[in-house]
């Protein structure tokens, strides 16, 4: 599937806004559609979508031990749009992006995002933390293999969270990385639910969370 | 946690207006009993026999909840009261027969009236599964509450708590615990007494170590331990062969071998034992003073399955990588009998024969190698 090439530098000085998740949708459609999109352009539009829990509470489907993926839109192959879903204290593993494009858009709650530098390659150290930060209700963070790692966590144990995520072009395998070695392992990513229906599948592997 | 799915019908569900701004400077005690008195002419005005779900949030409430709530909501089976600065929950809720929800979190609650007296006896005390009472400020787990035999899942994450009281065991129904954020650091072993534990978190804490009778909780699917002071973890561990999840980072887990921490030699009594047990000299009750015979009943085998020894009380800690269920790499305590007496941890590790030095750091290179073989596999 031929894949549009992703610009840092904005391809239009077109702003949009998205009134409704519906609307996103749409336009994030068109937007993929071109040959050329720029990051700015995505991040900028995703942020323009001030969050309406009734439009996204049928996707938001929660699991007790775990952070869930719900796959909204699979955008005509072009990028993937899914929401996830945070309980108090859940977070995820350290992970790549497999050369793809990854933005995250707080819906509800915040969620703490720590970068990691890449581990060398014969690497059996402690990881090197770069940098963390909070993430807001309605902000938009961007990350690439190029950016780094990093680890997303809802850090409240009061509040569970919700963010919407779309990656370009779509995986569904990523590495994840042992903070204490800098050890990857690859891990096979699945969806908890698509377009608002359960969608449970096999065994459950075991996750380390380090 | 919050639900998310298809929302209550409106007519079963309560929700109440913020409240009005207020008119003007008053005395404050006027206010305050006015408010009251206004919230509950509200609740009794829309009192319902029907009504399954109260949600009072995020109304700020000056004072208790109103006395009248179970005359006027009998049905009430959720209640809702985050968020509104409630410093105590009262008498009000005993007579809720069929409340099975109670979510009071981000309240001022903790003190020493917190939650009413004969909770447990109370008709509540068999109906309510699920209290959240994150985010207040609960120095203690609340006695009260310990009486909640039917009680499935318990938040008290983002507190002030110091420990875990023993009595956590009485809450035989309890399959979610939530203990987060607080300042607990130690874990009894009487928390593996809940025979249908599946979901244990204890991150954000000052945890220094894990008992190993935690090890019995063989329903646990999830386990979180980040962020705390663990450096080891016992090997009992092992036996949680149903866990799902596991988060142990921000710890200070060795990542070491680490040779012998200490070593108390054995005394002769020991010796003795050792040899009266390893060589199976006989002897009889009537041989030796009754301490001895109770002392010689007292040994444990060696863990190392190639040693074959005893021991009663000299131990040595050794601290090293174990696989857990195939994936993971975690330093666990091993007690172990003597410092010759290295347990190979599978059969891949030829080395450990016998004696320290060498023995060690052939472990060392083959542990390493198996290290990478596991994690990059």
């Amino acid at each position: 599937m031929e894949q549009p090439a992703m610009m840092e530098q904005p391809v239009q000085t077109e702003t949009w806004k998205a009134r409704s998740l519906e609307e996103l949708i749409r336009i994030l459609h068109r937007i993929f559609a071109e040959d050329k999109v720029s990051v700015e352009e995505v991040q900028a539009l995703m942020e323009s979508y001030e969050s309406n829990p009734e439009e996204w509470l049928q996707y938001a489907k929660f699991d007790q031990y775990r952070y869930t993926r719900n796959l909204v839109d699979n955008g005509n192959g072009k990028f993937n749009l899914m929401i996830l879903c945070w309980g108090e204290g859940h977070g995820s593993s350290i992970h790549d992006h497999t050369d793809s494009h990854c933005f995250m858009k707080i819906l509800q709650g915040n969620l703490k995002e720590t970068l990691f530098e890449w581990p060398e390659k014969k690497g059996n150290g402690e990881m090197t933390k770069k940098s963390e930060r909070v993430l807001r209700e309605n902000h938009c963070a961007y990350i690439n293999d190029s950016i780094g790692l990093h680890r997303v966590e809802n850090i409240s144990h009061t509040e569970s969270a919700v963010s919407l995520h779309l990656y370009s072009p779509p995986f569904d395998s990523c590495n994840t990385f042992d903070q204490r070695t800098g050890h990857k392992h690859k891990v096979k990513m699945t969806f908890y639910s698509q377009f608002g229906e359960r969608t449970p599948c096999g065994t459950v592997v075991p996750q380390e969370n380090n | 946690m919050a639900a998310g799915g298809a929302a209550p019908e409106p007519e079963l569900e309560l929700e109440l207006e913020p409240e009005p701004p207020r008119r003007g400077p008053a005395a404050e005690g006027e206010d305050e009993a006015a408010a009251e008195a206004e919230l509950a002419a509200e609740l009794a005005a829309r009192r319902s026999a029907e009504a399954r779900r109260l949600v009072l949030s995020p109304r700020r409430l000056s004072g208790p909840l109103p006395a009248g709530l179970s005359q006027w909501f009998p049905a009430l089976e959720v209640l809702d009261v985050s968020g509104t600065g409630l410093a105590e929950l009262g008498a009000e809720l005993l007579a809720l027969p069929r409340l099975h929800t109670l979510l009071a979190k981000n309240n001022r609650l903790g003190g020493p009236g917190s939650l009413p007296k004969g909770l447990g006896q109370a008709p509540l005390g068999r109906s309510l599964r699920v209290l959240n009472l994150s985010g207040n400020r609960f120095a203690e787990v609340p006695p009260a509450l310990l009486g909640l035999r039917g009680l499935q899942s318990l938040s008290l994450g983002g507190n002030r708590l110091h420990g875990i009281p023993p009595d956590i065991q009485e809450l035989r129904s309890l399959e979610f615990l939530y203990l987060g954020g607080n300042f607990i650091t130690s874990i009894p072993p009487e928390l593996a007494n809940l025979p249908s534990l599946s979901y244990l978190v204890l991150c954000d804490n000052k945890i220094q170590s894990i008992p190993p009778q935690l090890a019995q909780l063989h329903s646990l699917r999830s386990l979180s331990l980040h962020n705390n002071l663990l450096t080891y973890l016992p090997r009992e561990i092992l036996n949680l062969v149903h866990l799902e999840e596991l988060s142990l980072r921000g710890n200070p887990l060795v990542v070491r071998f680490v040779r012998d921490l200490t070593y108390n030699p054995p005394s002769l009594q020991e010796l003795a034992g050792r040899t009266i047990k390893t060589r199976n000299v006989p002897y009889a009750p009537s041989d030796l003073p009754e301490n001895l015979v109770r002392y010689l009943s007292l040994a444990s085998n060696c863990p190392n399955p190639k040693c074959g020894g005893v021991y009663f009380d000299s131990c040595v800690r050794q601290i090293k990588f174990v696989d857990f269920c195939g994936k993971y790499r975690l330093p666990l305590m091993h007690y172990l009998c003597s410092p010759e007496c290295s347990s190979p941890c599978s059969s891949a590790s030829q080395s450990s024969t016998s004696q320290s030095e060498s023995d060690s750091e052939d472990e060392a290179s083959v542990a390493a190698r198996r290290m990478q073989k596991v994690l990059l596999g």
